[in-house]
């Protein structure tokens, strides 16, 4: 404030200077006689000391920026004055244009009233608002500008920079996720046989820290089933087969299906109806009268049965006398001598009776081998069979089959039979690697409820 | 006499099984992502012996593994990944259900992964380990390679497999290895022997796909999850062990070939070309040491002694065989016309070392024109063509299979358009003696065994001769019998003659000269041994032999009788034909 004030001091004091208001003379202060005050005291400096002039004045100048935009006397005459030469002619011109366009144009050119008094008058331009244009440290960021640019020219790249170049360039087009993917059909495979484990470290340490796989089980690499992979279709599967191949597999299939069709039957023959367990008349009517006619014979059968059970007692044994018992001790010794001395006598033939024991020892071993022999055959035959384990059991797929009539003369006009993806699934299932499952069904967990939209219902 | 009671169930098989329920429990996973760990690992279920017992007295039917087998899956790290995907969908989940974009893409990038690495060096040990369980892995890789990309799998996956299977299909050409195909109803049987492994695989026909609803899709993505990393691994060690490169690149003079005539192609992306040029199969791959000409590997000759030898002349036989065989197409020039099966057709001509192309339009990759003058086969799947080359076959698609089944270059004669083919034989079936052969097969034989057929014409009568012949083989086989049997019974007479031999009026006459046939002599003397062994037969050995002796008869009466039908059959079929001259 301080500078402009006292130039403005200046310009006023200068003899060229206008005043706007012509009253603020010297008059005044002619008038009024100086009041003596303290001046020791910076409080009474502002109080008594007479500013009116200055404040007018600075009124003044403030006035004119306002109005005018500068100081009247700095400005020159061509912007003061201009010739007065009457009305323009162009204001005819004006008054014949509005003929036509006064009723749509005069409301929306003049502007409204409070626009008018809401609008900036004053010529003085606002003030700029410092702290936008100001920048903090911009002295120094300016000389590290300059640094660097001197250094750009020298060809020195900076120590950040070059961090930024030498790093690896990250793939940021392929996702890691992507690219780690199992099934990314551009990944990378190696010798995974070839290479060696270097495994350096203390075994037992890598056992302790869990950073040693656990050995997997010789057991686990055992098939379960010795059936082969892939199966190859039979002779008859042919695209253009052999007439007799063809007619064996198409028996095959025919006995498959009749091995079907006989367990339809049977249950269905098992469900039938049985004629004798119908209703007739006679068995309605019995039904109907059930309970009103007396019949006496039940009656009298239960009586009879109670009497029967009444005679059966308990009898008393008869004591046995002295004699029978002697007679019955006498009898059991000798039964007993008589049973050793046919076992001695039994071991003593066996000696002579040596060869056919043989013979019967030898038929019992060769039994026991035969015997042995059959179960491992059999559970060799196991081995190729499906397990059972679920649910459920493992039901082969339906054979595979072209009837004579279907068969295509070439492989241009040949049909496909069958699904290889459902010969692969159940081939899983056949060789015990996954069990057999039925897909789970879909269970709505709320009843569905239908409505009729009132649209529609309308229209019926 | 007392201690404690025993309780049930707390020792013996109870303790060794485990059921799936509580298996899945210990693990702490649901039951979707235990089946799949359980693949994976290679973890099968278990029926148990006893299946009351091990069910605590309860018959209800269940799922068991073995306990020892849950522990081991314990020490998984693949369990721990399983565990933080199940925390990932929650999140994920949670984000799209408050709609904030910007974690979910973050937690997208940060999905959890799992290699599968460490499981297949767990799995198989050695490289000849995991060779034998590749059929698996080739049937589900040819089969996900086929599907439709549609989302029933992913696509990344449906990609990956028909990667691996093109590397494997340039493999069996680079190594010359297939050895039998049969076309059949489901789809094409492929056999190729890999380092003295015989691999087995089905391809299924393009485009035949009705998704079948009761096969679970989860875990056959898990198996091809599993397989794919397997096949990978494997194409990687047979790709080296031919010093190819993996992964396969085409061979510089291919390619700069391919590159030549497609040029003005516009082709998607350069990367997606590759593979399709690669699965063209039309060149050859290149080698990390390109060598001119691979040496013929001979085979070392060691002194051997005595019976040996036969064995190794035999052994040299089958190993030239072999040899003629890998070369069956070498020299020949194929086109193959737009309706047939390109890429079975194309594997299978390169695999023996024939040269092929096709219409430019068909596919990527053709190497030469309908007009080259110097093809020598053209493989056409329709009635009739319009114009025609004098200076090549025309002739169907089975024509390739037989021949390669045969092991021989077929006549073309019966293969002509518009012919009625011969029927396609299975190469999987191995007739033992006395088993019925068709005659087909028997024709094949007889070529093989370098007998030609004069001409096309005397083609059926040879059929028949053959057949008579083998008839006549039967009927000698028979007559043999017969003969014994006669023998026997002169033998009989003549003991009987000599019991009574005092009685004989005894007759001295002018003795002849008896003309003495060696051969004849040999043969007596070796019925004789033969039935006097027989004689000497305890009466178990000899009803064994009986019954073995009805068995063979039975099977070649069999035989007989499908042959006389056979014959009765083309009998009927000819009359017709005549009938419709």
């Amino acid at each position: 404030m301080a500078p402009s004030r006292r130039t403005r001091r200046v310009v006023a004091s200068q003899p060229g200077f206008l005043n706007l208001k012509p009253s603020s003379g010297a008059a005044g202060l002619a008038g009024v006689r100086r009041k003596r005050v303290n001046k020791n005291k910076k409080k009474n400096w502002n109080k008594h000391s007479d500013i009116n002039d200055v404040t007018e004045f600075l009124e003044d100048v403030r006035h004119q920026e306002r109005t005018i935009g500068g100081l009247l006397s700095e400005k020159s005459d061509d912007n003061l004055f201009f010739l007065d030469v009457g009305q323009p002619k162009k204001a005819e011109q004006k008054v014949a244009e509005p003929v036509d366009g006064k009723k749509r144009k005069g409301k929306a050119v003049r502007p409204l009233r409070i626009d008018l008094i809401l609008q900036h008058d004053s010529l003085v331009p606002p003030p700029k608002d410092v702290l936008a244009y100001q920048q903090p440290n911009a002295k120094k960021l300016r000389r590290i500008a300059q640094k660097a640019e001197q250094l750009a020219a020298k060809g020195v790249v900076p120590r950040r920079q070059k961090q930024l170049l030498n790093r690896r360039p990250a793939d940021r087009t392929a996702k890691k996720a992507v690219t780690e993917a199992n099934n990314n059909p551009d990944r990378e495979y190696y010798d995974i046989w070839g290479q060696e484990s270097k495994d350096t470290a203390d075994p037992w340490y890598l056992q302790q820290t869990g950073k040693k796989r656990v050995k997997r089980p010789e057991k686990l690499n055992e098939k379960p089933s010795v059936l082969p992979a892939v199966e190859v279709i039979a002779p008859g599967g042919s695209y253009n087969p052999d007439f007799f191949s063809h007619q064996a597999l198409l028996q095959e299939a025919h006995e498959v299906e009749v091995k079907k069709q006989k367990e339809e039957d049977k249950i269905e023959r098992q469900l039938a109806v049985n004629k004798e367990h119908l209703a007739t008349e006679e068995t309605i009517l019995r039904e109907q009268v059930e309970g009103l006619v007396e019949e006496e014979n039940e009656e009298e059968a239960p009586n009879e049965e109670e009497e029967g059970v009444a005679v059966g007692a308990i009898t008393v044994a008869e004591k046995k006398t002295e004699r029978q018992r002697k007679k019955e001790r006498a009898y059991k010794v000798k039964e007993q001598l008589r049973q050793a001395n046919r076992y001695q006598n039994d071991k003593r033939q066996q000696l002579f009776q040596l060869r056919s024991i043989k013979t019967s020892i030898k038929q019992e071993e060769q039994e026991t081998k035969d015997k042995q022999k059959q179960r491992k055959a059999n559970q060799e035959a196991q081995k190729a069979q499906p397990r059972r384990l679920g649910k459920l059991k493992f039901k082969a797929q339906d054979m595979e089959v072209q009837l004579s009539d279907e068969l295509a003369g070439s492989l241009r006009q040949l049909k496909p039979e069958g699904s290889v993806l459902k010969d692969r699934f159940k081939s899983l299932q056949k060789r015990n690697l996954i069990e057999p499952r039925e897909r789970a069904k879909f269970k709505r967990r709320l009843k569905l409820k239908y409505v009729e939209k009132r649209a529609f219902r309308e229209i019926t | 006499m007392g201690g404690l009671q025993k309780k049930k169930y707390e020792r013996g098989s109870a303790t060794n099984y485990i059921t799936r329920n509580k298996a899945r429990k210990k693990l702490q996973l649901s039951l979707p992502d235990f089946r799949r760990l359980c693949i994976l690992k290679g973890i099968y279920p278990h029926e148990p012996k006893h299946k009351k017992k091990v069910n605590k007295g309860s018959t209800a039917p269940r799922t068991f593994y073995l306990l020892k087998d849950i522990r081991f899956l314990l020490h998984e790290p693949i369990v721990g990944k399983f565990r933080e995907y199940k925390v990932f969908v929650r999140k994920l989940k949670k984000a799209y259900g408050k709609t904030e974009w910007s974690s979910v893409e973050r937690l997208k990038e940060n999905k959890p992964t799992y290699k599968l690495d460490h499981i297949i060096k767990e799995r198989y040990p050695s490289f000849i380990d995991a060779l034998r369980d590749i059929d698996d892995a080739l049937c589900m890789c040819f089969l996900f390679s086929t599907f439709a990309r549609t989302g029933k799998c992913h696509v990344q996956t449906i990609q990956l497999c028909r990667r691996l299977t093109v590397e494997w299909m340039n493999y069996v050409i680079a190594s010359r290895a297939l050895k039998k195909v049969f076309i059949s109803i489901k789809g094409i049987y492929y056999q190729a022997e890999v380092m003295g492994q015989l691999i087995t695989w089905l391809v299924p026909y393009q485009f035949s796909h009705d998704h079948p609803t009761d096969v679970d899709y989860r875990v056959m993505a898990t198996f091809t999850e599993f397989y794919t990393t397997l096949l990978g691994f494997i194409n990687f060690r047979l790709y080296h062990s031919l010093n190819l490169l993996y992964p396969p690149k085409l061979d510089v003079k291919a390619e700069s070939e391919l590159k030549e005539e497609n040029d003005d192609d516009d082709y998607a992306m350069n990367s997606e070309s590759y593979l399709e040029k690669l699965s063209a199969l039309s060149a050859s791959l290149a080698r990390v040491v390109s060598t001119a000409e691979e040496e013929e590997a001979e085979l070392d000759q060691f002194p051997v002694e005595g019976e040996d030898v036969a064995n190794m002349e035999a052994r040299e036989k089958e190993q030239k065989q072999e040899e003629a065989q890998k070369k069956l197409f070498e020299g020949l020039k194929f086109f193959l016309n737009r309706e047939v099966p390109r890429e079975s057709l194309a594997f299978l001509i390169r695999c023996f070392g024939g040269e092929v192309s096709w219409d430019k339009s068909v596919c990527i990759g053709s190497t030469y024109e309908v007009t080259d003058e110097t093809i020598t086969h053209q493989i056409v799947d329709r009635p009739n063509i319009g114009k025609q080359y004098i200076n090549r076959y025309y002739i169907q698609p089975q024509w390739v299979y037989d021949c390669v089944n045969a092991k021989i270059i077929l006549p073309v004669e019966d293969y002509f358009l518009g012919v009625t083919l011969p029927p396609h034989l299975s190469p999987f079936v191995e007739e033992k003696d006395g088993d019925y052969v068709p005659p087909e097969k028997l024709k094949i034989m007889a070529l093989q065994r370098g007998e030609k057929p004069a001409h096309e014409q005397e083609d059926e009568e040879e059929e028949e001769d053959e057949e008579d012949e083998e008839e006549e083989e039967d009927d000698h086989e028979e007559e043999g019998d017969d003969d014994e049997e006669a023998e026997e019974k002169n033998l009989k007479k003549m003991e009987e003659q000599r019991s009574q031999g005092k009685s004989l009026p005894v007759k001295v006459t002018a003795g002849k000269v008896k003309v003495e046939n060696p051969a004849r002599l040999e043969q007596e003397e070796k019925a004789e041994e033969k039935r006097l062994a027989i004689m000497m037969m305890k009466k178990k050995e000899k009803y064994l032999y009986d019954k073995i002796m009805f068995g063979k008869k039975r099977k070649v009466r069999e035989a007989n009788k499908l042959a006389a039908k056979r014959k009765a059959h083309d009998d009927a079929e000819k009359s017709k034909k005549k009938a419709r001259k």
